[in-house]
């Protein structure tokens, strides 16, 4: 039955014909997803867990540091939990995806924290941004401002709907394909999201989807930072040189091995890192349609296969050790479409004074057991505390973990 | 006959603490989805054995309001996470089956159903005994109407589970390609 695994488009409708000839109808094209999907696989996504994870079982004891690091529980009983945002008043906000919710957390004077669902019922809102006292929501399809959170979160206020003024394409335009946000504000006060592509791997409208857009923080003057960008939902702007750095994922269902999750560095306004024909030097075999992978922008650095590269920080704080001062944490939620377990981790681009990634070094590692082929905790985001700790969003357990370093 | 009865008891101390909490719990569930767990009523769908995980999910889906079934409303409102992962935990070890008022078995539609499913990676999700696993449902023998509907509200958007993957399988797939799907998993034992 290898026909099944090139059906593309009308052409391969008209092989398959004969193979359909009882078909009520003509058979429908495979959609983009299921493109190089082999027969017999067993690859599904990991189950989300939406429920409240007990404190005992939240697996702060399998985390592993370098020398001289520590990570304790900072926050638990937060189902979903994934992108952080933070208030002027230290708040954090905290997105979401499947269980819809944000929430906001407090610190107690104590040092414990407290967690309030700050909106619910949104359709994945994972996008959050901070502008002066004004929480941005990016939900699939709906964009919500709301002003003067932190002196309101037991009630908050009702959102102003920004839907319209950032247009972005409609639930049904993606086909249900990479259609929630991450957000982050630029240091020229734009935001700066992402619009993933429509699809797992297909021929789509490059000026739409795939692609890093800016806007003004009324929707308006949407700006397109980069283009053929599959889908990232982690990014951030380099605390020195401003340029705009983001994580993008590869394509599922063209082996173990390929391609690779990948690092962008945006140097000028525009570029494309050439998806769906290249990934660095890598050449979609069913996508590249004769192009040279060299006319396209190469990733700053490779992130391993199917690894899920969410939040990526630059380390601004003081805490860590010198080494780490603007160096590039980054969060891999880890992989299912490969066949043993890649990811569950944060690792750190290590750049040099040009901003080239010199390495990657593995920093929280322990959450994926090889042995056993399972993982103990999604990391999906990282967010740097005013004192210089950092915070690491767990996904699956809906806790957030605190990484602090004494000398 | 031994081995049988040994791997019944292992799966009942796994879970006899929160199941049986959970078979009390669900007793106002038994009238639309059956008194063994198999729906008998049209556009309900039967729960018995579907993983926990599945049903876990969807009750919360239910009652965050992201998924719409107005039948479901009521009971689903402000249940905790306990009682949620209780009643899930009890029906995942009922005996599935199909509904008492199943339709013969129309050889064309089976046909036509089993064609689609092997370009559509059915099994890929669903297992290739289409019992399912983790959140993924169990569809076989599940109410052949039921089956339909949904697969029509996810390729409809009016549904989507914790992520996209039903979206996307049945994305451009015509009413009679969802028929004779539907046809062909409710047949399936």
């Amino acid at each position: 039955m290898t026909i099944r695994r090139h059906l593309l488009g009308m052409a391969a409708m008209l092989m398959a014909g004969p193979a359909f000839a009882q078909a009520p109808a003509p058979a429908a094209p495979v959609p983009g997803w299921a493109v190089g999907r082999p027969e017999g696989s067993t690859l599904a996504p990991h189950a989300a867990r939406l429920t409240v994870t007990p404190l005992d079982q939240v697996p702060i004891s399998s985390i592993r540091l370098p020398q001289g690091f520590q990570a304790e529980v900072f926050a638990h009983g937060i189902p979903g939990v994934r992108a952080i945002a933070e208030g002027p008043n230290g708040t954090l906000f905290a997105g979401t995806r499947a269980i819809g919710r944000v929430y906001a957390i407090t610190r107690n004077p104590d040092g414990s924290t407290r967690t309030r669902i700050f909106a619910q019922g949104l359709a994945q809102p994972n996008g959050l941004v901070m502008i002066g006292n004004s929480l941005y929501i990016f939900a699939v399809n709906r964009v919500l401002r709301y002003d003067n959170v932190e002196a309101n979160l037991d009630s908050p206020p009702a959102p102003v709907d920004l839907t319209a003024a950032f247009a972005l394409p409609t639930e049904q335009e993606h086909g249900g394909n990479h259609h929630w946000k991450y957000a982050a504000l630029g240091p020229d006060g734009r935001i700066y999201t992402n619009v993933g592509v429509n699809c797992n791997v297909c021929d789509t409208d490059r000026d739409k989807f795939a692609l890093l857009v800016s806007f003004r923080p009324d929707g308006s003057d949407r700006r397109i930072e980069a283009r053929g960008v599959r889908n990232s939902v982690g990014m951030a702007h380099h605390p020195v040189t401003r340029e705009l750095w983001a994580t993008n994922h590869g394509r599922d269902w063209v082996g173990n091995d390929t391609p690779e999750d990948s690092l962008l560095r945006v140097r000028r306004v525009g570029e494309d890192f050439g998806f769906p024909y290249c990934l660095g030097t890598w050449a979609d075999p069913q996508y590249n349609r004769g192009r040279a992978c060299g006319e396209f922008s190469q990733p700053a650095a490779l992130l391993g296969p199917h690894t899920a590269v969410l939040g990526m920080r630059f380390y601004t704080g003081t805490m860590f050790p010198e080494q780490y001062r603007n160096q590039i944490f980054i969060a891999r939620r880890g992989s299912w479409n490969r066949t043993r377990l890649s990811g569950f981790d944060v690792v750190v681009a290590h750049l040099d004074a040009q901003g080239n990634v010199t390495r990657i070094e593995e920093f929280l590692t322990g959450l994926r057991d090889d042995a056993n082929q399972r993982f103990a905790d999604r990391p999906a985001e990282v967010h740097v505390l005013r004192d210089g700790s950092m915070l690491v969003s767990g996904e699956q357990m809906g806790a957030i973990y605190r990484i602090t370093y004494r000398r | 006959m031994a081995a049988a009865l040994l791997a019944a008891v292992t799966s009942g101390v796994a879970l006899a603490q929160d199941a049986r909490r959970g078979a009390e719990l669900a007793t106002p569930c038994l009238q639309c989805h059956g008194t063994n767990g198999r729906s008998q009523t049209p556009e309900i769908p039967s729960l018995a054995g579907q993983p926990a995980d599945f049903i876990t999910i969807q009750m919360i889906l239910l009652r965050e309001g992201l998924r719409n079934a107005p039948a479901m409303t009521p009971f689903a409102a402000g249940k905790s996470d306990q009682d949620i992962q209780d009643i899930a935990a009890w029906f995942a070890t009922l005996p599935p089956g199909p509904p008492d008022d199943r339709r013969p078995r129309d050889a064309a539609l089976f046909a036509a159903g089993q064609a689609l499913s092997g370009p559509r990676h059915c099994a890929t999700c669903h297992v290739s005994d289409y019992g399912g696993r983790n959140q993924i449902p169990r569809v076989a023998a599940q109410r052949e109407e039921y089956l339909l509907h949904a697969m029509t509200q996810y390729r409809d958007g009016l549904r989507a589970g914790p992520d996209t993957q039903m979206n996307g399988a049945v994305m451009g797939l015509s009413n009679a390609d969802l028929a004779a799907l539907a046809h062909y998993l409710a047949q399936l034992d």
